[in-house]
C-alpha cells in the first residue's frame, strides 16, 4: 500500500499553441484534505480535468493506491472513485434530482430503470447532507447551493473515495459556506479524500491540512497550512511581492455627479440610495447575489427599475435604455467582459469603437480610418499588451481584455465611470494596473463607482464605501472608518438562516 | 395543505392542461355533431392521422436534443414511393418486406442526416433544409419523373390499412405499439434518459461519459425510422404514392410537439405531451367542417394561430412566474 | 496615464488583394465561371441573351436573399418569407382585378408585404425569449392560410388586365427591368451591411446579442427593422413574381425562403450569426440562377435543380467543417 491515494508525476498538458500544464506533480495523502491554490490560468482546471480522465495528457503518470492508471475518459476515472464537482454544477436543469445524481450509474434492472429504488436512494443520500429539498424535485428550481449539494450526493452515489471541490464556495452565501464546510468534514471522517480549490484563504484555513500552489502552469510547492503564512502563500502563487497595490490618488472630490435615491426593482433590490461626487470613488459591495449590479444596472438602463429616482448634476433623468445613460455620460463596465464587456472573436479595434462609430460616421457610413486612429490611442493610452488593433479580443490575456473595456468606455464623453468587478479572474500585476488607470481616471475628475467583492480593493480604492445586503443597502462607511470587520458585519446582516434559496 | 399540492400540480402540469384542452374540444365538438364521438369516427381520425401521430414522436426526441428536422416529409416520400414503384413492378409483392424496406430506407436517410449534424457540425435547420430538397428530388426521380403508384398497383399491401385486428385498425395497432414502446423507452431505458440529458445539458453530458455525438446521430435516426414507417403507413392508408406527398407536412409534426409542450430549446417534453398535442390537432381539423362559418380553408390559419398562441401563452405565463417568484423573494 | 510602456500597436491593415483573390467569395467567382462553361456546354441555347430573357423568373428570389442575409447574420432565421409573397401576390391580383390604377397595385403588394414582416418583427421583439424560428414557423402556416382563404376553393386567380406587369416585367434592350433593379438594391444593401454603422450594429448583434445591447445598440429595433423590411422585399418578389406569371395561387412562393436561405448560406453567409458579406451571397445567387437556366434550357427536371442546390447548401457548411476538424486533428497529432 501506497503512502498516497493519488500521485501524478511529470504531468503536462499542451493545447495548440499552449502548454497548460508543465511538469506538475501532486500528492494526496488518504482521508486528507488537500487545497490547491494558484492564480487564474495557473492551471488548476485542466490539472482537475486530466485527474478525471476528461483531458488526457501528452506526458507524466499518474498512480492510484501505488497503482498506474491510465484513464481514457471520465468514465474510467469515475469507475476509479474519482468524482469532480465544477464550479458551475454541471446539472441538467430539467431533470428531477434523483436523475442527477444517478446520471451514468442509473440503477438498472433487466434493462428497466428503477425510479423507486432511485429515489429512496437518492432520499437517503441527501438525509445525510442534512438537504432541504426531495429527490423528486426538478433540478432547476434549486438554488446554487442546493444544486452543489446534488452535486455531492451525486459523487457520493458513487462511493468516490476521492472527492474534487472546484471553488464550491464561489457562489455561496456565508452560511451556506458553513454548511459545506460542515460537510467536507463529515466526508473525510468517512475517510474520503478531498482536493478543494478555492480563491479564499478563508476556505484553506479552515479546511486544508496541506496546500499545493501552481502558478504559470508549473508546480511551485506543496506547503503544510500550518507552517505558512498569508504573505509566504500569495508570494508562492505570484512570484513576486506587491508593494503599491494601490495607487489611491488624493482627489479633493467635487460637486455631486450622480445622486440615486429610493431606487427599486422587485426582487432584486428595494429602496437603495447613494451618491458619488465628480474625482470621488465610491466602493460598492456586498457578497454575490445582493444586488449589487443589478443597482447599477437599473440606472445605466439594461433593466428598468420599478420606483426610485436618479439624478446627474442634480437633473432628475430618465434612462430608458442603454443609448440614454450613454449619452448622458454614464458608462458602465459590466462585470462579465466576455459576454457583455466584448465581441471576443472582433477585432480590438471594433471593439472599442462599437458603442460610439455613429459619431465619426458619415451620412451613416463607417470612417474606418478615423475608427482605427482613435481606438490605436485609446488602446495605447490604456497600455494594453496587443501588438495589432486588428487581432481578437479572445487571443489576449483577462488582465488585457480588461484594458479594452476600458479604452471602450474612454471613447465615450463621461461623467460616470461604474465597474463592476473589473479585476475579476484578472492576475495581480495586470490589477495593479487596472488600479492605476482608475486613479487617473478619478484625477480627471470623472465620478467611479467600484463594484467589488473583494474586500482589499474596496479598502484599498474607495472613497466611501456603500455596502449592500440582500438587495439592501445596509450602510455606507468613510474610507477611515471602514474596517474588513466593519465591511462583512454589514455585508451579511441578514443573510443567517436561509439563504438566497429561490 | 396536500389538497393544494394536488391542483397545483394539475395546474403546473402541461399534460393535465393539454388534458382539460382536448376534453374541453370533444365536449364542444360532440355537442355540434353528435356523431363525432362514435367509434368509428374516432377511429378515422386516428387512422388519417396516424403519419403525423407517429411521425411526432420522432419530432419529439430531435427537438429534446435542441434539434429540428425538416426533412421527415422527404423522407416520408422517398420510401413511400420507393416500395410504391417496388409493388408496382412487382419487384415485391410482400407487404412486410415493403414495410421492412421502407423503414430501412427511412433508417438510411436519418443516419445521413444525422451524420451530417452530429458529425459535421451543420446546424439543424440547414442540414434538415438541405436533405428535405435532396430527398425529395430522389422520390421524384425514382418515380420516373412524377409516376404514381395507384390503388390498383399496390395489390394487397393496401389492405393492411383496411384490415382489423381484434376489432381494430391496423394501421391504429401501429400506433398504439409506437406510443406504448416509446413511453417505456423514453423513461425506463438508460437510452431515453440519455437523450433527456444530452438535450438538458450536452457540456454536462459529455463529462459523465455520454456520448453527445452518437445521441445526436440517434434521434436522427429514430427520426428517419418513423418517417420510412410514416411512408408505408402513408401509402397503405391513402392507397396510393405519389412523389409530391405530405408536402408541407413536416410543419403538422412539429406543430403537434410544440403544442405539447416540447421546447425548441431542448431538454423539456414527454411522449404523453406529442400524443396530446397531435390529438389536439388531429381534432381541431376533424371539427372545422363542421363548424358554421369555418371551411376547410380555413385550418392552416387556425393551425398557425393556435402554435402562435401557444408558445406565446407559454412565454407570459413563465414571465408571470418568474415575477411571482420575485415578488416572493424577502428583502 | 498614456502608454507607460510605451507600447505601439499596430492599426494598418494588411493589404486586401491576397486576401480577396484566396477568400471564400474569389472560389465562388471561379465556381461562377465554371458554371458558366458548364451550361453553355450542356446547353446549345445558352448565351448572354437568353439567359437575359429566361433569368427574370429566377431572379424574383435574389431579392429575398438581399434581406435574408440580414437576418442570418443576426443569427436569426425566416422561414415565412415564402407565404408573405403568395398572400402579397394574391392581394395585388385582386387589387388589380378591381381595376386600381397600377400604382394602387404595387403599393398592395409592398404594403401587404410590409405589414406581414412587421408582424414576425413585433411578435419577435416583443417576446425575445422566443426562437425565430418557431415564430415564423407559425406565422408561414398564417399566412399562406390567409391566401388560401381569399382564394378560396379555386386556390388560384389569374390577372385580367396585365398592362401593368406586363410593364415592369419590360426590358431596356435586352435587359430586363428586374435585373437592374436587383444589381442596384444588391449595391444598396451591401453597402449598408458591409459600410454602415447600421451594419456594423447588425454583426455586433449576431456576434454577441448581450454585449451590442450593453454597448447601447438598439437590438430590438434593429431586430424589427430587418423583420419589416424583409416583408417589404418579399412584397417586391411578389410582384415581380406575377409579372411573369399574371396570376397567383396557393403555391406561389413555396420553397422561396428555403432557396434565399440556400443563396446565402451558399455565398458564405453563416447560419449561426455575426459572418459573412453579400457579396457572397450576390455571386452564389448568380450561380444558382445561372444553373437553373441552363439545366431548365434542356428541360432538366426542376426537382434535379432543387437536389443540387440542396447538396450545395448542404456542403456549403459541413465541409469547411470538416476540413477543419481534419486539420486540427492533424495538429494535435503533430505536437
Amino acid at each position: 500500500m501506497s503512502e498516497y491515494v493519488l500521485e501524478l508525476k511529470g504531468i503536462t498538458k499542451i493545447f495548440p499553441g499552449v502548454k497548460a500544464l508543465n511538469n506538475v506533480q501532486f500528492q494526496l495523502k488518504p482521508g486528507e484534505v488537500h487545497a490547491l491554490m494558484g492564480e487564474n490560468g495557473a492551471g488548476k482546471s485542466t490539472f482537475i480535468k486530466v485527474i478525471t480522465g476528461v483531458h488526457k495528457a501528452e506526458e507524466g503518470e499518474m498512480f492510484l493506491n501505488g497503482q498506474k492508471v491510465d484513464f481514457k475518459g471520465p468514465k474510467d476515472a469515475q469507475a476509479a472513485g474519482i468524482a469532480a464537482v465544477y464550479q458551475h454544477p454541471t446539472s441538467y436543469p430539467h431533470l428531477t434530482v434523483a436523475e442527477n445524481i444517478f446520471m451514468g450509474h442509473e440503477i438498472v434492472k433487466n434493462r428497466m430503470i428503477q425510479w423507486k429504488t432511485m429515489n429512496a436512494e437518492a432520499n437517503k443520500l441527501l438525509q445525510q447532507l442534512d438537504a432541504d429539498f426531495d429527490a423528486t424535485a426538478e433540478m432547476g428550481t434549486l438554488s446554487v447551493a442546493q444544486q452543489q449539494m446534488v452535486e455531492i450526493a451525486k459523487a457520493m452515489s458513487t462511493n468516490a473515495r476521492i472527492i474534487i471541490l472546484d471553488e464550491p464556495t464561489a457562489a455561496l452565501t456565508k452560511s451556506e459556506s458553513e454548511k459545506l464546510y460542515t460537510l467536507v468534514d463529515k466526508l473525510r471522517e468517512e475517510g474520503v479524500s478531498i482536493i478543494f480549490i478555492s480563491h479564499r484563504f478563508e476556505d484553506m484555513y479552515r479546511l486544508a491540512s496541506r496546500v499545493t500552489v501552481f502558478r504559470d502552469s508549473q508546480y511551485i510547492g506543496t506547503y503544510d497550512v500550518d507552517g505558512i503564512t498569508n504573505a509566504d502563500l500569495i508570494k508562492a502563487m505570484v512570484g513576486r511581492e506587491i508593494n503599491d497595490l494601490f495607487p489611491k490618488p488624493d482627489v479633493k472630490p467635487g460637486k455631486e455627479m450622480l445622486r440615486v435615491e429610493h431606487l427599486s426593482r422587485t426582487g432584486y433590490f428595494k429602496d437603495v440610495s447613494f451618491s458619488v461626487r465628480a474625482g470621488e470613488i465610491i466602493g460598492l459591495t456586498g457578497l454575490v447575489g445582493a444586488g449589487r449590479t443589478e443597482t447599477v444596472e437599473a440606472v445605466c438602463g439594461i433593466t428598468r427599475p420599478d420606483s426610485g429616482k436618479v439624478y446627474l448634476e442634480g437633473k432628475e433623468i430618465h434612462v430608458k435604455q442603454p443609448s440614454d445613460a450613454m449619452d448622458l455620460g454614464i458608462i458602465l463596465l459590466p462585470e462579465d467582459r466576455q459576454k457583455e464587456g466584448l465581441i471576443m472573436s472582433w477585432g480590438l479595434g471594433r471593439n472599442v469603437t462599437l458603442p460610439t462609430i455613429s459619431k465619426y460616421a458619415k451620412n451613416g457610413i463607417n470612417n474606418e480610418k478615423k475608427e482605427r486612429e482613435l481606438s490605436k490611442e485609446l488602446l495605447e493610452e490604456v497600455d494594453t499588451k496587443a501588438v495589432d488593433i486588428f487581432q481578437p479580443a479572445s487571443s489576449l490575456s483577462g488582465g488585457n481584455q480588461q484594458k479594452v473595456v476600458v479604452a471602450k468606455a474612454l471613447s465615450q464623453e463621461m461623467k460616470v465611470v461604474i465597474m463592476d468587478e473589473p479585476t475579476k479572474g484578472v492576475d495581480v500585476g495586470a490589477k495593479a494596473e487596472i488600479y492605476a488607470i482608475m486613479g487617473d481616471l478619478a484625477k480627471k475628475g470623472y465620478a467611479i463607482i467600484l463594484i467589488s467583492s473583494e474586500m482589499p480593493e474596496i479598502l484599498g480604492m474607495a472613497d466611501r464605501i456603500v455596502v449592500m445586503c440582500n438587495g439592501r443597502k445596509t450602510g455606507e462607511l468613510s474610507r477611515e472608518e471602514a474596517t474588513q470587520e466593519r465591511i462583512l458585519e454589514l455585508a451579511m446582516e441578514k443573510s443567517t438562516g436561509k439563504g438566497a434559496a429561490k | 395543505m396536500k389538497q393544494k399540492s394536488l391542483m397545483k400540480r394539475i395546474t403546473g402540469s402541461r399534460e393535465a392542461l393539454l388534458a382539460i384542452v382536448l376534453i374541453v374540444l370533444f365536449v364542444i365538438v360532440t355537442a355540434i355533431s353528435p356523431s363525432f364521438l362514435t367509434p368509428k369516427s374516432l377511429m378515422d381520425m386516428l387512422k388519417n392521422n396516424a403519419v403525423m401521430m407517429v411521425m411526432a414522436l420522432g419530432m419529439l426526441c430531435v427537438m429534446l436534443v435542441g434539434g429540428i428536422d425538416i426533412s421527415i416529409m422527404s423522407t416520408l416520400a422517398l420510401s413511400g414511393m420507393a416500395i410504391g414503384m417496388m409493388l408496382k413492378y412487382d419487384v415485391i409483392a410482400n407487404p412486410v418486406l415493403a414495410f421492412v424496406i421502407a423503414i430501412a430506407i427511412g433508417i438510411a436517410c436519418g443516419f445521413v442526416v444525422g451524420l451530417v449534424i452530429s458529425r459535421a457540425d451543420v446546424p439543424p435547420i440547414i442540414a434538415t433544409m438541405g436533405f428535405m430538397y435532396i430527398y425529395r428530388a430522389m422520390g421524384y426521380l425514382i418515380s420516373n419523373g412524377g409516376e404514381w403508384a395507384s390503388a390498383a398497383a399496390l395489390g394487397s399491401f393496401k389492405d393492411f390499412a383496411t384490415t382489423n385486428l381484434l376489432g381494430i385498425n391496423c394501421v391504429i395497432w401501429v400506433i398504439v405499439v409506437c406510443y406504448a414502446f416509446f413511453f417505456w423507452f423514453m423513461k425506463w431505458t438508460r437510452t431515453g434518459r440519455k437523450i433527456y440529458a444530452v438535450g438538458s445539458n450536452a457540456e454536462a453530458a459529455e463529462v459523465s461519459g455520454i456520448n453527445v455525438k452518437n445521441i445526436k446521430l440517434l434521434v436522427y435516426v429514430i427520426m428517419g425510422l418513423l418517417s420510412g414507417l410514416g411512408g408505408a403507413l402513408q401509402v397503405s392508408v391513402y392507397a396510393s404514392a405519389m412523389p409530391d406527398m405530405q408536402y408541407g407536412g413536416e410543419m403538422d409534426v412539429i406543430a403537434a410537439c410544440v403544442i405539447g409542450g416540447v421546447s425548441m430549446n431542448g431538454g423539456r417534453g414527454t411522449v404523453l405531451g406529442a400524443l396530446l398535442g397531435s390529438l389536439i390537432l388531429a381534432t381541431i381539423a376533424r371539427a372545422l367542417p363542421l363548424i358554421p362559418f369555418f371551411n376547410q380553408l380555413w385550418l392552416n390559419t387556425i393551425k398557425g394561430v393556435i402554435i402562435l398562441a401557444v408558445v406565446i401563452i407559454n412565454i407570459v405565463l413563465q414571465r408571470a412566474a418568474d415575477r411571482n417568484a420575485l415578488k416572493g423573494r424577502e428583502m | 496615464m498614456a502608454g507607460k510602456s510605451g507600447r505601439s500597436i499596430n492599426n494598418v491593415p494588411e493589404s486586401s488583394v491576397k486576401r480577396m483573390i484566396f477568400s471564400w467569395e474569389g472560389i465562388l467567382v471561379l465556381i461562377f465561371i465554371a458554371v458558366n462553361i458548364f451550361c453553355a456546354l450542356f446547353s446549345e441555347f445558352y448565351n448572354l441573351s437568353s439567359l437575359l430573357r429566361q433569368m427574370p423568373v429566377y431572379l424574383a428570389e435574389v431579392f429575398l436573399m438581399l434581406t435574408m442575409a440580414y437576418i442570418l447574420v443576426l443569427g436569426e432565421i425566416d422561414i415565412s418569407v415564402g407565404s408573405i409573397v403568395c398572400l402579397s401576390a394574391t392581394m395585388c391580383c385582386i387589387v388589380c382585378n378591381t381595376n386600381a390604377p397600377f400604382i394602387v397595385v404595387v403599393l398592395t403588394a409592398l404594403i401587404v408585404g410590409t405589414i406581414c414582416g412587421a408582424i414576425n418583427g413585433f411578435i419577435l421583439s416583443k417576446f425575445q425569449e422566443l426562437p425565430p424560428m418557431i415564430v415564423t414557423l407559425a406565422t408561414q402556416i398564417i399566412f399562406r392560410g390567409i391566401a388560401e382563404i381569399v382564394l378560396g376553393s379555386g386556390g388560384s386567380i389569374s390577372v385580367t388586365n396585365t398592362d401593368g406587369f406586363r410593364m415592369i416585367g419590360g426590358k431596356v434592350g435586352e435587359v430586363p427591368y428586374i435585373l437592374f433593379l436587383v444589381l442596384i438594391l444588391a449595391v444598396i444593401f451591401a453597402v449598408i451591411l458591409g459600410k454602415s454603422t447600421f451594419g456594423r450594429r447588425v454583426y455586433a448583434i449576431g456576434t454577441n446579442r448581450l454585449t451590442a445591447y450593453y454597448s447601447g445598440i438598439h437590438v430590438q429595433k434593429i431586430r424589427m427593422i430587418i423583420y419589416t423590411v424583409m416583408g417589404t422585399i418579399s412584397g417586391l418578389c411578389a410582384l415581380f413574381l406575377v409579372s411573369s406569371s399574371y396570376g397567383a395561387n396557393t403555391t406561389t412562393g413555396n420553397g422561396f425562403e428555403m432557396d434565399a436561405i440556400a443563396m446565402a448560406v451558399f455565398g458564405g453567409i453563416s447560419s449561426t450569426g455575426g459572418k459573412g458579406n453579400l457579396a457572397g451571397g450576390v455571386i452564389s445567387a448568380f450561380i444558382i440562377v445561372c444553373l437553373r437556366v441552363g439545366l431548365g434550357q434542356r428541360n432538366v427536371h426542376a426537382q434535379v435543380i432543387l437536389l443540387i442546390i440542396g447538396v450545395l447548401l448542404v456542403a456549403a457548411v459541413a465541409l469547411p467543417n470538416i476540413i477543419g476538424q481534419v486539420k486540427r486533428a492533424v495538429q494535435v497529432k503533430n505536437k
